[in-house]
């Protein structure tokens, strides 16, 4: 039997319209706490997800998709239901997580990949990948500040997409930097989906790059779970859907 | 509870390490003088102190500017850590929204900088110790124990901060009175001990306040035999400390409880 390495159950998510409160203000008023207004983001979902499967999530703009892939990630938990990574390690690809501009290229990849939990060892042995992968030759020793947004993006992708995890949440980071960097990292997307033991999700508005990467789709409407399956299945029925 | 806040303090020890040294780098990168500002920074400043000391105060004690060194040396510790931790999580919001972090994780980072730059004031305080003919006693090795304590007192209040400053927006207004106000009362320009010792006022404005009760204690560490009075409050000490720990544990506590929908709000 596979095994399962991400356990969703009955997820719900609300967003509380918390607004911050003022000494001041609440000193000069008696209903201090109005009441708070709830919106659900996520509506109760349950799915798993399995050892080297590559799921592609997509619904329309405010759907709960990123919602749910922040929730995946442990940026926050579910109000509701339960999420269980099985002691799998994970990260949410993002750009230019804690970059220090003042800083070398080389000295924020350090910064960025202790920041997601690498040790310095671990980064030794990839540095040289990393500044390989990201083309910035000798940039990498000049403050990011210095860079073009596209080198920036470049640098975060490398970073990111070289220390990896067990399972990989990606929102919609396929196009960074020029046409040519573009198709390389998506190469290297590919390679990185490609070894079995990896667990992908991705969001993404891109029907192409989803019905190339992806084995598995789970479609998300309005925050409620709509369908899950194979990608040849689940991708003509939303396009329908969303035509 | 704890059993998690060690496991994230052994995982994130490297980023609170790495992100120590780069902020202490981003700040000097650049200039021209590049880390030597990490030293005559505090250098000018404590002149400033001296002179405010001798030509101003006229004060009696003898080594004067030690005296007062000793003291900013602790308060401008306790009073950067929590100033800016009133704001840190929206101020980390570029990773808080990313990816997560174990949000005390960003206090340590800043105890860490701001540590930094009190042992190069302290380095620079030794100097001024020989040049002003201070004895060096047994006592100095008081000064671990009580650096220990202004970290655990310096947490503390630092992660309640942290955690009220996220739903408040003008906590950092409120943080900056009363930190200015704690400025003048915990005695740097003068000896709460010597002063005030035998009085009531005395006696609440030192036991109610650890960091002054810290400063004043690592005066009488460092320059005891000089200033020819003082003497260590081990139980206060060991009450502010258990009352810090204490308030710590709630401070993780309640970060853990509520660090996930700080996302919501910033």
């Amino acid at each position: 039997m596979e095994e399962v390495v991400i356990s969703v159950k009955d997820v719900k998510i609300r967003y509380r319209f918390l607004k911050k409160i003022s000494l001041l203000k609440s000193m000069f008023s008696l209903k201090k706490f109005a009441k708070t207004e709830y919106f659900e983001a996520v509506k109760g979902i349950t799915f798993d997800v399995k050892k080297g499967q590559i799921l592609g999530i997509v619904g329309k703009n405010g759907s709960g998709k990123s919602t749910l892939l922040r929730a995946l990630a442990g940026i926050f938990s579910p109000d509701e239901g339960s999420i269980d990574l099985h002691g799998h390690s994970i990260s949410l690809m993002s750009i230019g997580v804690g970059f220090n501009g003042a800083l070398t290229g080389r000295e924020n990849i350090y910064l960025s990949g202790t920041l997601l939990g690498f040790s310095r060892e671990q980064i030794n042995e990839k540095i040289d990948d990393i500044i390989e992968f990201s083309e910035l030759g000798k940039f990498i020793d000049r403050p990011v500040k210095t860079y073009s947004s596209g080198m920036h993006s470049k640098l975060a992708f490398s970073i990111t997409a070289i220390l990896e995890t067990e399972i990989m949440l990606v929102d919609e980071v396929l196009s960074v930097g020029d046409a040519r960097f573009k198709k390389k990292s998506y190469e290297k997307m590919k390679s990185l989906i490609e070894n079995s033991d990896r667990t992908v999700l991705i969001v993404s508005h891109s029907m192409d790059a989803l019905q190339k990467l992806c084995d598995s789709i789970l479609w998300i409407h309005d925050g409620e779970f709509k369908m899950m399956g194979k990608t040849e299945e689940v991708l003509p029925e939303y396009i329908k859907f969303m035509s | 509870m704890l059993k998690r806040f060690f496991k994230d303090l052994k995982r994130y020890k490297n980023y609170v390490f790495y992100a120590t040294g780069s902020e202490l780098k981003a700040d000097v990168a650049g200039s021209f003088l590049s880390w030597i500002w990490w030293i005559l920074d505090p250098l000018l400043y404590m002149m400033v102190y001296s002179f405010v000391a001798a030509i101003v105060f006229k004060s009696g004690t003898p080594a004067f500017p030690v005296f007062v060194f000793i003291g900013i040396n602790c308060w401008q510790f306790f009073n950067k850590t929590v100033k800016s931790s009133v704001r840190l999580v929206s101020a980390k919001k570029g990773i808080v929204t990313k990816i997560y972090v174990p949000k005390h994780v960003f206090i340590l980072e800043k105890m860490g900088i701001n540590g930094f730059k009190m042992l190069i004031s302290f380095a620079i305080t030794a100097v001024f110790m020989i040049a002003y003919q201070v004895p060096v006693t047994i006592n100095i090795l008081m000064l671990i124990p009580l650096l220990l304590i202004l970290f655990i007192v310096t947490f503390a209040v630092s992660i309640i901060m942290m955690h009220f400053g996220v739903f408040i927006e003008d906590l950092s207004n409120v943080v900056t009175v009363v930190l200015q106000l704690g400025f003048y009362l915990s005695g740097i320009f003068y000896s709460i001990d010597g002063k005030l010792g035998g009085r009531l006022l005395g006696q609440i404005l030192i036991y109610g306040n650890p960091v002054a009760l810290v400063m004043s204690d690592m005066r009488y560490a460092m320059m005891g035999e000089k200033l020819g009075y003082g003497e260590f409050h081990f139980l206060a000490l060991g009450i502010w400390a258990v009352i810090g720990l204490l308030v710590s544990w709630i401070g993780i506590r309640v970060i853990y409880k509520f660090e996930n929908s700080y996302v919501k709000i910033i």
